[in-house]
C-alpha cells in the first residue's frame, strides 16, 4: 500500500445556480493579466451545450486523455516517436476562437466623443489587438441554452442517447439545462504531466495539486492537448502555459480557494483523500463502465489502522489524516456514493466530483395543457426530463446504475425529509425509497444535513498545510535555502527564459 | 597565497617610478617630436591622417585652428562621452563617419599634447604626415603573394599566435565559402589605403576589435610584407573571381529560381500531408454547418 494524499473536490449540481460567481472570482485573483485574458480556470458551463473550450469533451477532435494500447496506458495524442516528430507542430491545439477573443469596451469614447447628433457608444475591442472587432463568441456563449442549434444540439454526451430522446430534449417546454462548473481536477494521473516535454508540470506531493513551473515551462503546449479537460492554457504573452492552482497560496494558509470561498450556491466541497497510489495502473486499465469503482476502490478509509500506518510511513502527519476522517469528499464519494468523476472514461483519474442533478419534473404537459398542479411532488427518476443515459456520459462513462443510484438516493432524502417536515408522504413510500438505495435513515439525515446546512468548517476541511516538511523532502540543507524562497517569482515568467 | 611583492622591491619601484616621472616630464616630450610621431604613428595613424585626406576618421590637418587645445583634450580623451553632452562639433563627426565610433584614448595630457602640437606644426608648415616606422623590411619577391595567401586563409599559422584574417575579412576569392563577415571586406583594400597606411595597419591594428587580438599578438616583419603582397595582388592568386563592386548585384539563374519555388511548394505539400488530421477550428465549424 503507497498511501498518499489529495485535496479533492465536490461540486454538487443540484445547488448550482449558474451565476459565474466562481468564475469572476478566479478571474480577478489570477488571470487578469496580460495574455491570460482568455482563460478561465474555473467556468461554468450549461449543460447540454459545447462548453468552453468549444467541444471540449469530443477527443476525436482534441486527442485529450488516455487510451490503453496494449494493456499500457499511453497519451491519446500520439506516443513517445509521434510527439517528438509533433513538437514543433502540435496538430490538435485549439485555436483562440475556440476558446474566445477577449474583448474590453472603449469606455472613454463615451466621455471624449465630441458631441454629435447620436449617443456615443463604447466600441469592443480586442484585448489581443487592439482592433475594434466583432463578438462572435465567449466562453459562456451557450448559456442558459442560448445558440442552441449551434451548440447544444452538438453537445457530444448527445450521442449516448436515441434520436426520439434527442428530439424530445429540445422539445418547447420540456427543454432542460443544468450548469457544469469546472476548474481544473488535479487528476491522480495527470495526463498533461506525462505530456510536458520540459518536465515543467509535477503534482505536488504533500496535496496533490498539480502545477506547472513557470521557470521550467519552455511553451511547448503539449499540454494543452494532453488535457482532456482543457483546463492548461498557453500564456501568449510570457510563452508559457498556465493552469488552476487550487489556490494554493489560500489552502496553505486554511482558506478554502477562491473559487470556492465565492459560491453562492454553497455547492462546493473541498477535503483530504487517502488513496493507494499502487492500485492506480490497474484502476485505469478496466472497461469503462467500471471506471468509476476502480477509482472508489484506490479510495482509502482513513479510518482503517492500517491505512494510518501507512500514511504515517509516508510522511503523512497525523493532523492530515484526521482531516482526511472529516472530509465532506470522502463522505460524498465513498460513503454515500453520491458524486461521481467527469468524463472518468478519459483515464486521468480525476479528484473533482460531480453530485449529478435531481432536476425534478414540477409540471408536465398534456394534451397541450401545461399541468403544474401534480398529484406527485417529486416525479420519478425514470420520468427526469435529462435522460439517465446523457448524465451517465458525462458522470460514469456510460454506467447507467451508478447514476441512476446516485439520483434515487438523492430522491430518497428528498421524500424523507418532506415526510418529517411536511408530513403529506406516507411512511411506507419513504420506506420503500430508502429500501431501494439500502440507505438507513440517520445517513438520509445526514446528506440532508451536509447538502442543505452545512457551514463553512462542514463543506471546507482543508488539511493543515506543512510546508517545512514538504521543503525537507526537497531539501536537506534547509540553511541553504535560508532567506530564498517565498517571495514569488525570482524572475518573471517571460519569452525565452 | 604567497605575495610576489616585497616591501623592498615595493620601495625601488616607488623610487624607479619617481625618478621617471623627472626623467620624462612634460617639456622632455614637447621637444621631442619625433616621439610624438612615434605615438601617433601607434594609435591614431590607423584612422586618421593628417593632410593625407580622411579614413575611418577625419584627416586632423587644420583641426588645431578650428578647434580649442582644452576641447581637443577632451574629446580624445573621451569622444563618447562628449557626444552625448550634445557637443555640436562632436555630434556633426559622429554622424559623418557613424557607425566608427572612436574608442576613448588613455594617453597622458603630455602625449596628447605633443600629438596636438605636432599636428600644429604640420598644418603650419601645410605638410602632411608620413610615417617613420610603415616601411616593408624587403621588398616584394615572387613567391609572396601565395605565402600571403596562405597565411589569409589560415592554411599558415601566425607566429604570434593572431587568428587567420579570413576569420573575420573576406577577399574575393579567397576561398569557396568566402571569409568572414565582421570586418570590412579587404578585396580592394589596397585601393582604399595608400601603402604606408596599410603597412601601418598591419604592424598596429588599432581598431578596437583588431587591438584586441593582435596587441598581444602581432605580426611579424615576414607576415607583414606578404599579407601586403597578398592585398596588393590579391586578383593574381584567384583570377576567376571579379573583385564585386559594392553594386554589382550576385548573378541568379532562373531555374535555380523556379527550382527552389518547386522545393518549397513540395515541402509546403509533404507537411500539409503529414498533418492532415490537423484541427482546424472547432467553432467555426459548427457554427458555418448551421448556416
Amino acid at each position: 500500500m503507497d498511501v498518499r494524499l489529495q485535496i479533492s473536490m465536490v461540486f454538487h449540481l443540484d445547488k448550482c445556480i449558474g451565476c459565474h460567481t466562481c468564475s469572476v472570482a478566479c478571474k480577478n485573483v489570477w488571470t487578469d493579466r496580460k495574455g491570460a485574458e482568455y482563460m478561465w480556470w474555473n467556468n461554468v458551463e450549461t449543460k447540454p451545450g459545447t462548453g468552453y473550450p468549444t467541444s471540449w469533451e469530443d477527443q476525436g477532435k482534441y486527442h485529450g486523455g488516455w487510451e490503453q494500447k496494449n494493456g499500457q496506458p499511453d497519451l491519446k495524442m500520439g506516443g513517445r516517436v509521434l510527439r517528438v516528430l509533433n513538437i514543433f507542430h502540435n496538430p490538435y491545439l485549439p485555436k483562440l476562437d475556440d476558446y474566445y477573443e477577449p474583448w474590453t469596451y472603449k469606455y472613454e469614447d463615451l466621455f471624449n466623443a465630441p458631441e454629435g447628433a447620436d449617443q456615443p457608444t463604447a466600441r469592443p475591442v480586442s484585448m489581443v489587438t487592439g482592433q475594434p472587432m466583432e463578438i462572435e463568441a465567449g466562453p459562456n456563449w451557450d448559456d442558459d441554452l442560448g445558440g442552441s442549434p449551434i451548440y447544444a444540439a452538438n453537445d457530444p454526451n448527445l450521442e449516448a442517447l436515441t434520436p426520439q430522446q434527442r428530439e424530445e430534449l429540445f422539445e418547447i417546454e420540456r427543454l432542460v439545462f443544468f450548469y457544469l462548473p469546472r476548474i481544473c481536477n488535479h487528476c491522480l494521473n495527470a495526463a498533461c504531466v506525462a505530456a510536458c516535454p520540459s518536465g515543467a508540470i509535477y503534482k505536488r506531493g504533500e496535496d496533490g495539486v498539480v502545477l506547472i513551473n513557470q521557470d521550467k515551462c519552455r511553451g511547448w503546449r503539449m499540454c494543452v492537448t494532453a488535457c482532456p479537460y482543457k483546463k492548461t492554457f498557453y500564456n501568449w504573452s510570457t510563452g508559457k502555459s498556465e493552469k488552476c492552482i487550487l489556490c494554493f497560496p489560500r489552502l496553505e494558509t486554511g482558506q478554502a480557494p477562491a473559487c470556492f470561498h465565492s459560491c453562492v450556491g454553497r455547492i462546493r466541497y473541498l477535503g483530504a483523500l487517502l488513496y493507494d497510489a499502487e492500485q492506480m495502473l490497474p484502476a485505469m486499465a478496466v472497461s469503462d463502465d467500471k471506471l468509476v469503482e476502480a477509482q472508489r476502490e484506490m479510495i482509502l478509509d482513513p479510518f482503517d489502522r492500517e491505512v494510518q500506518a501507512a500514511a504515517l510511513k509516508n510522511g503523512i502527519d497525523a493532523a492530515a489524516i484526521e482531516a482526511a476522517q472529516r472530509s465532506p469528499v470522502y463522505k460524498y464519494v465513498k460513503d454515500w456514493k453520491l458524486a461521481l468523476p467527469l468524463h472518468p472514461e478519459f483515464r486521468t483519474l480525476p479528484m473533482l466530483f460531480y453530485v449529478p442533478p435531481l432536476l425534478p419534473v414540477m409540471a408536465k404537459n398534456e394534451d397541450g395543457l401545461y399541468d403544474a398542479s401534480g398529484k406527485e411532488l417529486f416525479s420519478p427518476i425514470e420520468k427526469a426530463r435529462l435522460p439517465i443515459e446523457y448524465m451517465a456520459s458525462l458522470f460514469s462513462a456510460g454506467n447507467n446504475d451508478l447514476v441512476r443510484y446516485a439520483l434515487k438516493k438523492q430522491y430518497a432524502v428528498r421524500l424523507f425529509k418532506r415526510m418529517e417536515t411536511v408530513g403529506d408522504i406516507e411512511h411506507a413510500t419513504v420506506k420503500r425509497a430508502l429500501e431501494q438505495v439500502e440507505m438507513t435513515e440517520e445517513e438520509a439525515e445526514s446528506i440532508y444535513r451536509l447538502t442543505s446546512l452545512p457551514t463553512v468548517d462542514d463543506r471546507y476541511v482543508i488539511p493543515p498545510s506543512h510546508r517545512e516538511e514538504a521543503m525537507q523532502m526537497l531539501n536537506d540543507d534547509m540553511l541553504a535555502e535560508k532567506g530564498m524562497a517565498g517571495l514569488g517569482f525570482r524572475e518573471l515568467p517571460v519569452r525565452g527564459a | 597565497m604567497k605575495l610576489d611583492i616585497t616591501p623592498e622591491v615595493l620601495t625601488m619601484r616607488l623610487i624607479c617610478t619617481a625618478a621617471a616621472a623627472v626623467l620624462f616630464s612634460a617639456p622632455a616630450f614637447a621637444q621631442q617630436p619625433s616621439a610624438a610621431a612615434g605615438v601617433f604613428e601607434k594609435r591614431c595613424y590607423s584612422c586618421h591622417n593628417i593632410g593625407g585626406g580622411d579614413k575611418k576618421g577625419p584627416d586632423l590637418k587644420g583641426v588645431t585652428t578650428r578647434q580649442s587645445t582644452e576641447w581637443l583634450r577632451e574629446f580624445i580623451k573621451a569622444p563618447a562621452a562628449v557626444n552625448r553632452k550634445g557637443d555640436s562639433v562632436a555630434t556633426g563627426l559622429f554622424k559623418k563617419f557613424a557607425p566608427e565610433v572612436m574608442p576613448d584614448q588613455d594617453l597622458a595630457d603630455e602625449q596628447i599634447d605633443a600629438i596636438i602640437g605636432m599636428i600644429d606644426g604640420l598644418t603650419k608648415k601645410n605638410e602632411a604626415f608620413v610615417p617613420a616606422g610603415a616601411k616593408l623590411n624587403r621588398p616584394i619577391a615572387p613567391g609572396d603573394v601565395e605565402a600571403g595567401y596562405q597565411l589569409f586563409t589560415g592554411r599558415a599559422a601566425l607566429s604570434g599566435g593572431g587568428s587567420a584574417c579570413i576569420s573575420c575579412h573576406n577577399v574575393s576569392g579567397s576561398g569557396r565559402l568566402g571569409g568572414g563577415t565582421l570586418g570590412p571586406d579587404l578585396s580592394a583594400v589596397n585601393v582604399r589605403y595608400k601603402d604606408p597606411e596599410l603597412i601601418s595597419i598591419l604592424q598596429n591594428p588599432n581598431f578596437p576589435t583588431m587591438k584586441s587580438i593582435f596587441g598581444t599578438r602581432p605580426l611579424n616583419d615576414e607576415e607583414i610584407v606578404k599579407l601586403f603582397a597578398y592585398f596588393q595582388n590579391a586578383k593574381l592568386v584567384a583570377p576567376i573571381a571579379p573583385a564585386p563592386a559594392a553594386s554589382a548585384a550576385v548573378r541568379i539563374e532562373p531555374w535555380f529560381v523556379a527550382l527552389g519555388f518547386a522545393a518549397l511548394l513540395m515541402s509546403l505539400a509533404l507537411m500539409n500531408r503529414a498533418w492532415k488530421g490537423r484541427l482546424r477550428g472547432v467553432r467555426e465549424e459548427l457554427v458555418r454547418r448551421n448556416q
